[in-house]
């Protein structure tokens, strides 16, 4: 054998005699109703929840906790149902989701016809990304302080943000989408005769469904989060002029906090959560089961 | 057999072309195959060089729009001004100090949360109970503002840096937990018999399998993460950013456009966007061109 070789280990041959018996977990086996009740997720992330609402309650109730810096549960939830049938807790969603939709809406036009123009020509597709790669990184509440100098205090201040917000990210994506969409259904698509118009419609946008789903999440969660805080910071200076009492829901977590009726301002987050979770897990989720899901497009 | 014939009482309609016979074919009229570009053809080909002409035609509009109208400065300002502003509180070394309390204020956030996210998407990936946990917590604090958590920040933490760095955390947090879990559950089986072959256990199965394997997915959720965050700090900055008394980039733009210097604001303005340029083309582009794209994950 060489020198250089490396040493190589050989293993000492033994015999077994008797195996012993394997350690036999069981192959198969009835679960019991405890453990069949505790695979359901929904049972588990229930019990969570409930457990720290009882976290919650007591740390409050018997930590010596002044109401003022966290509200128990129990007081949250009577400020949550006071503010929902006496305070005009629903008038006050309705003003704020009636902005958010106008401003939604009317983004979404511009975004379209933005990259309308992007997929048309090669100037306008020049012009879309150099003005998504510079506006995109600029948070739109940035913008307020602007927009309050130029449209005056109203709602018409807060539109122009939201649709600053929504404009940028929907049309990014609307724009990747397109580009994305296959030689082949485009070439279906001049094979039917459509053009213009009826070929985005037709053709490109739902072909392009998923990625335009993508943008208009990304701007709802923008322009939500924009909303709030413009309603936050500037909301009595932009929707209360009047001292009406109207005005966001923002504006009520904003305004109970200054008065230090802290639970009204957790029933006021309760109700942002809850708004939040209804328009992702409700609307987008039968926006996406409807479309894309039925389509075959993406596995949801 | 001419024209449109719909013989027979019932079936479609169906149309016949009428035949028809081309004596000579005239010539094919040719364009060229192939020409060798002007040079302005080709520098207008190089992508860089439209979008500069665009960026400057924009701002040539600009000017020439408040300059011939004679827009009132304090509602729209002149690029000039704006330009000129900017400049003049760069040297003043203000813009710079509140650009870094900005900064410094926002990585303090950014890094805390990146670590307590990792905490809780380790104690998922490891129990049940902690993915539930996970799970839960995401779909009720995702979907909420994290400035809107602000009052109370300020309530349980003062009117200071620590309120900030409160809200910062909350819009990182549950956005990368959220992508960082997803990624982690959708390792490949073998990448994980892998890991498990080399013996890799615990803390380095963790760094050297799953965070490699989902690293498209962790990048992405850091993306939003900082997307959320900076969009937070502006807001939070614009309400009481200079309680410290240095205050922040938000405060900045707030402070002038209180004071009616509009050409201030746009220089804060500028200066926003230039620092999200910067961290979303060099600084993520970068991790990004270093990482997933040279590992071949995504194109």
């Amino acid at each position: 054998m060489p020198e250089h070789a490396p040493a190589v280990h050989l293993r000492d041959e033994y015999e077994t005699t008797g195996l012993g018996d394997a350690d036999t977990g069981d192959v198969a086996r009835r679960l019991s109703p405890w453990e069949r009740f505790s695979n359901l997720n929904s049972v588990r992330k229930l019990t969570i929840l409930v457990s720290l609402v009882v976290v919650w309650e007591l740390y409050t109730r018997f930590g010596g906790i002044s109401e003022y810096l966290l509200p128990t549960f129990s007081d949250t939830g009577a400020a949550l149902f006071t503010a929902l049938w006496g305070e005009h807790l629903l008038y006050m969603i309705w003003n704020s989701v009636k902005i958010l939709l106008a401003g939604y809406v009317i983004g979404i036009g511009i975004a379209t016809v933005l990259t309308t123009l992007a997929v048309a020509t090669r100037f306008g597709s020049d012009l879309l990304s150099t003005l998504t790669a510079m506006l995109n990184p600029l948070p739109a509440i940035a913008l307020l302080p602007m927009a309050m100098l130029w449209f005056g205090l109203g709602a018409d201040a807060i539109v122009f943000t939201l649709l600053h917000s929504v404009v940028w990210p929907v049309a990014l994506n609307m724009h990747t989408g397109f580009m994305g969409v296959s030689e082949t259904q485009r070439m279906v698509g001049r094979n039917y005769g459509l053009r213009g118009i009826r070929y985005v419609v037709k053709l490109l946008i739902p072909a392009a469904f998923p990625s335009i789903l993508t943008g208009m999440k990304i701007g709802w969660a923008y322009a939500w989060r924009t909303l709030i805080a413009a309603e936050l910071v500037f909301g009595g200076a932009v929707v209360d002029t009047e001292g009406t009492g109207e005005g966001g829901l923002g504006w009520f977590i904003f305004a109970n906090q200054m008065d230090l009726q802290i639970p009204f301002v957790f029933a006021g987050l309760f109700t942002v959560i809850l708004v939040g979770i209804t328009v992702e897990n409700v609307v987008f989720r039968n926006l996406e089961l409807r479309t894309v899901g039925r389509w075959g497009m993406q596995t949801i | 057999m001419s024209g449109a014939a719909a013989s027979g009482g019932k079936g479609p309609d169906v149309y016949v072309r009428p035949e028809f016979v081309v004596e000579t074919l005239g010539e094919a009229e040719i364009g060229d195959v192939e020409r060798k570009l002007s040079g302005l053809e080709r520098a207008w080909n190089v992508n860089g060089v439209r979008k500069a002409t665009i960026l400057i035609g924009l701002v040539v509009a600009w000017q020439v729009y408040t300059v011939a109208l004679d827009v009132e400065p304090l509602m729209f300002p002149r690029f000039s001004t704006s330009a000129e502003a900017l400049w003049l509180s760069l040297i003043d070394s203000d813009l710079l100090r509140k650009i870094w309390f900005s900064v410094s204020t926002l990585l303090i956030g950014y890094t805390t949360g990146l670590a307590l996210s990792a905490a809780l998407v380790l104690w998922a990936s490891a129990q049940r109970i902690g993915a539930d946990f996970l799970s839960t917590c995401t779909a009720m604090f995702n979907p909420l503002p994290a400035i809107a958590l602000l009052p109370l920040a300020m309530l349980w933490f003062g009117l200071g840096t620590a309120s900030i760095v409160f809200v910062t955390i909350h819009s990182v947090l549950w956005a990368v937990a959220l992508s960082t879990h997803t990624g982690f559950q959708s390792v490949s089986e073998t990448l994980r018999m892998i890991g498990q072959n080399y013996g890799l256990r615990n803390i380095r199965y963790v760094m050297k399998i799953l965070i490699p394997a989902a690293l498209p997915s962790i990048l992405s959720g850091m993306k939003i993460g900082w997307a959320f965050s900076w969009r937070t700090l502006i807001g939070a900055e614009l309400v009481f950013g200079a309680s410290s008394g240095s205050g922040g980039l938000g405060w900045f733009i707030y402070e002038n456009s209180q004071n009616l210097e509009t050409a201030h604001v746009f220089a804060g303005l500028f200066t926003v966007i230039l620092i999200g340029i910067t961290v979303e083309n060099v600084i993520f582009r970068n991790v990004e061109l270093r990482t997933v794209y040279r590992w071949g994950m995504q194109r």
